[in-house]
């Protein structure tokens, strides 16, 4: 008996319907129950009673191979939470020396915050550089995101209460990855909401760490952040906001879009003379642990001519650290989603999650595709990092 | 019984290396299906990709007496594709092309492993439709359904699957390939070995090819809900609109409990505080539809309806189909083990069925919430536990449902009606047919698999 692996409660609500099986990308790829939600439940119950032994290969193999996209849950008719099941499972599995070493690195980097700090100093330092302004009415349309004829780009605001830490107010996260690799998002998002109080003393949230095997740093990283950012916390995070609110509770946490959806969404947004297409792929924790999907989409459609994928609910391959720990799966899942995305004629995906971001920037770079991928800030805000 | 090298490595040549699974994990996620207190390891896990890499795992499963339980997605629930006696579990999931669909000869030729739905979604794009629909046709495969011969939510309107299975492509455990039936309607050549497959349940032969009979698909179609004080009165009710002379598509009923269950997970607004309700739906002409959920309405406010509805829009009406569709996994957030029954009675019986199930369920101090398919008197009583290790209350559970059997054969009904008997019903199933009849299914069995090997410790066992 491994015995104290699962809360026993989630894990007996599966009733093995295999309702979740058509939702599953990875039991997509193989036909193969085994890795399909329902079979991973079989799992993590043979691993719970003892009937296979924790160094089974297939448990190893089945815990990383899964996405954690959460594609199952909302289709599960029993309600059983796959996402926290599949957290619980990976504690088990990465214990110590288990955890693969990318993650590990990853997590000691994300919790250094005078490391954080320092890429908020890079953050600061490069914002002159990367903001590209809304070009002239007469300037070629050379950029994805230029201004319609009008100009009425909304003018990035004047960084107001960047120094004000603390407060009640809402705050705005600024996302351990996103400042290191996307810092214009978040300036984009205060131009948005100038609202928001911008502490620069903030942490990691913990997604990466409760996704991969530590439960109890993510909730503690969750539970700083929250105490360094008291009152409402705005993110552009899709995986941040999710993991945020399973610990702070739902009501502590916006993801940007809910934030923005009762303004206007700006001027209509053109690309070489029509109104711009454009795309939306879902932030699978946002969707899918959140329920928010209908926000971006509405703002979108303010500024866009909206063209829906059928597959946008479906996971791209980036999955928080997955895309670097299993990149041939990743490809595999990614690769499909760009044919889809090029088939559709858009100009432009809109990401709201860096993660989803990144992933979909570099293979669309790889394929030397005209599609542009951009965040839902700096469309709305019309900036794009570079 | 762990298979030998011999076997294995043949196995591996057969369908290439990465299609034969054999390590403990991969076994234990096939150790089950959707029946819940059933579980038994296999020892390989194979996949093949046609016809002929089949042949050749039967013949050499006859070859070495090694048991071979054809799966589809697994989602039966009568431990149908439990590998009892260990052995082989052969997917054919990955048969799931669909080869044709012949808007001239209302038909489509498929493979085992399509879902249902992907085959429905093919035939509605040239404007025809599939009929069977049981519950779990997003998961569920057409050779699954076919070999447990599903009924579903149109069943009264269309029947079960049987009627629309008009040729199979099949592979004896012998391996010999057979052909039976074809694309023709008419056609009464030999004994009729299409319909002996149909529901065989995957003891007779593997199924690696399907044609089947399509419909035009019905130019509209509408839902309606009403609800009831008991589930008695929506027993009546369903009596008085066939005595109305309506035949509708869809009439389904849930009780309270079942209700709650599925308002909990898709929000649609059902009422809670109805002790019962009746889904009702029909397609057809849009006059015709509307003048029919007229007169069902009707007929369920004679009967004692305290509120009648029908959906606005066709997506509203949809997510009612799909809410009843999920009525038995939403009834598992009510507790551990849900385990779910489906007894038939004559229609005229069903209140009086209901009436039983309750008293049994009284008697043996056991919950038991009842939804079903109404218009063809199928009943699915379904006892939900806390957990499958308070052995007491399965006890208990069991045996209510014994008794359950037992009133549906007294009141002219049967122990199936649509699920099948796997493993969980067989020892039901004398009472049903009488040994004389079970000896035959016996004969017939060793017809066509003379080692044994298809499936054992099922019908024909
Ligand atoms: C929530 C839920 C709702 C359901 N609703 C309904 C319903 O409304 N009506 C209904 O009738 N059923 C229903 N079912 C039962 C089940 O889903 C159906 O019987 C389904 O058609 C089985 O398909 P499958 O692919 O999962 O088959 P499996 O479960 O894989 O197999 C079922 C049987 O068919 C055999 N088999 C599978 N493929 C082949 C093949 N190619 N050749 C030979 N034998 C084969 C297997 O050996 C087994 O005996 C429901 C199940 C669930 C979980
Ligand atoms: S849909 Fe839910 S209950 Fe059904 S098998 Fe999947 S996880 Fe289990
Ligand atoms: S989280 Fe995603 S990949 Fe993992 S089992 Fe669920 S649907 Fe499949």
């Amino acid at each position: 008996m491994t015995g104290d692996v699962f809360d026993p409660e989630q894990l007996s609500r599966c009733i093995s319907c295999g309702f979740c099986l058509p939702a599953c990308p990875t039991y997509a790829m193989t036909g193969d129950e085994a890795s399909s939600p329902r079979g991973r439940i079989t799992l993590m119950r043979a691993l719970q009673d003892g009937t296979l032994p924790p160094d089974d290969g297939t448990l190893a193999e089945e815990s990383s191979f899964c996405l954690g996209c959460r594609a199952c849950e909302p289709v599960c008719p029993a309600g059983v939470e796959y996402g926290s099941l599949l957290e619980q499972w990976r504690v088990h599995q990465w214990r110590g020396w288990r955890r693969p070493l990318v993650a590990r690195a990853l997590m000691l980097l994300v919790e250094q915050r005078w490391l954080l700090r320092l890429s908020g100093l890079v953050r600061r330092a490069a914002r002159g550089r990367a903001v590209t302004p809304a070009p002239p009415p007469s300037a070629p349309a050379a950029s994805a995101l230029s201004a319609p004829a009008s100009g009425a780009a909304p003018a990035p605001a004047a960084a107001p209460g960047s120094a004000a830490a603390g407060g009640a107010g809402a705050q705005l996260m600024l996302g351990c990855v996103e400042r290191g690799l996307y810092p214009a998002v978040s300036r984009a998002a205060r131009a948005l909401a100038p609202e928001l109080a911008v502490p620069t003393a903030q942490g990691c949230c913990g997604a990466l760490h409760a996704h991969n095997g530590d439960l109890a740093g993510g909730e503690r990283l969750a539970e700083r952040l929250g105490a360094d950012l008291p009152g409402t916390i705005v993110t552009t995070s899709g995986g941040c906001a999710a993991h945020l609110a399973s610990v702070l509770g739902r009501d502590r946490v916006r993801e940007l879009s809910t934030w923005l959806a009762d303004r206007p969404a700006g001027a209509e947004l053109r690309v070489g003379g029509r109104r711009a297409r454009v795309t939306l792929q879902d932030s699978c924790h946002l969707r899918n642990g959140l329920g928010v999907f209908a926000e971006p989409r509405m703002l979108l459609r303010q500024v866009a001519d909206y063209v829906e994928l059928p597959s946008a609910a479906a996971c791209c391959g980036a999955a928080g650290t997955y895309s670097l720990l299993r990149p041939k799966d990743s490809r595999r899942i990614l690769d499909a989603k760009l044919d889809e995305i090029e088939a559709a004629g858009v100009d432009l995906v809109v990401a709201v999650n860096p993660g989803c971001l990144r992933q979909l920037r570099t293979g669309l770079r790889r394929r030397r595709s005209a599609v542009r991928a951009v965040h839902l800030a700096e469309l709305l805000a019309r900036v794009e990092s570079p | 019984m762990a298979l030998s090298a011999t076997v294995l490595a043949e196995l591996r040549g057969i369908v290439g290396p990465s299609h034969v699974h054999d390590a403990a994990g991969d076994l234990v996620a096939y150790a089950r299906d959707a029946t819940p207190l059933f579980s038994h390891r296999p020892d390989a896990v194979v996949f093949p990709a046609d016809t002929a890499e089949v042949a050749a795992v039967l013949a050499l499963a006859t070859r070495h007496r090694v048991p071979v339980v054809p799966r589809g997605a697994g989602s039966n629930l009568c431990a149908a594709t439990v590998p009892l006696r260990g052995g082989i579990v052969l997917v054919l999931t990955r048969l799931n092309a669909i080869l044709e669909v012949s808007g001239d000869e209302l038909l489509a030729r498929t493979q085992p492993g399509a879902t249902s739905a992907a085959l429905a979604d093919a035939a509605a794009a040239q404007g025809l439709l599939w009929a069977p629909d049981p519950g779990s046709r997003t998961v569920a495969t057409v050779g699954g359904t076919i070999a447990t011969c599903a009924g579903g939510l149109r069943g009264l309107k269309y029947g079960v699957t049987r009627n629309y299975v008009l040729g199979l492509e099949a592979v004896l455990p012998t391996g010999e390939v057979i052909r039976t039936g074809g694309r023709l309607w008419k056609d009464v050549a030999g004994y009729d070995l299409t319909r002996l497959l149909t529901g065989s349940e995957g003891t007779l032969a593997v199924i690696t090819e399907a044609t089947v009979a399509l419909l035009p698909a019905p130019a509209s179609a509408n839902t309606g809900v009403a609800y009831f004080p008991t589930l008695a009165d929506a027993g009546e009710a369903v009596a008085r609109v066939i005595r109305a002379g309506v035949v509708p598509a869809t009439l389904e009923f849930l009780d309270r409990a079942c209700i709650d269950a599925v308002e909990d997970f898709a929000h649609l607004g059902l009422r809670t505080d109805a002790g019962a309700l009746l889904l009702f739906g029909d397609d057809g002409p849009p006059d015709l539809v509307a003048a029919h959920l007229d007169r069902i309405g009707a007929a369920c406010v004679e009967a004692g309806a305290v509120e009648v509805t029908t959906a606005r829009e066709v997506a509203q009406a949809e997510a009612l189909l799909a809410a009843r569709r999920c009525a038995l996994p939403a009834l598992s957030r009510r507790g551990g083990v849900t385990i779910l029954e489906d007894a038939t009675v004559p229609r005229p019986r069903i209140a009086e069925m209901v009436d039983r199930i309750d008293a049994i369920a009284a008697r043996h101090d056991v919950a038991i919430a009842t939804f079903g398919h109404a218009g063809d008197g199928n009943l699915h009583p379904t006892c939900v536990l806390d957990s499958a290790e308070d052995h007491d209350a399965v006890r208990r559970a069991e045996a209510a449902f014994a008794d359950v059997f037992a009133a549906a054969i007294d009141l002219g009904g049967t122990i199936t009606g649509e699920h099948g008997v796997g493993a969980a019903k067989l020892p039901f199933l004398a009472a049903r047919l009488g040994e004389d009849q079970l000896a035959l299914l016996r004969r017939i069995k060793s017809a066509f698999d003379p080692a044994g090997i298809l499936n054992p410790g099922k019908l024909g066992s």
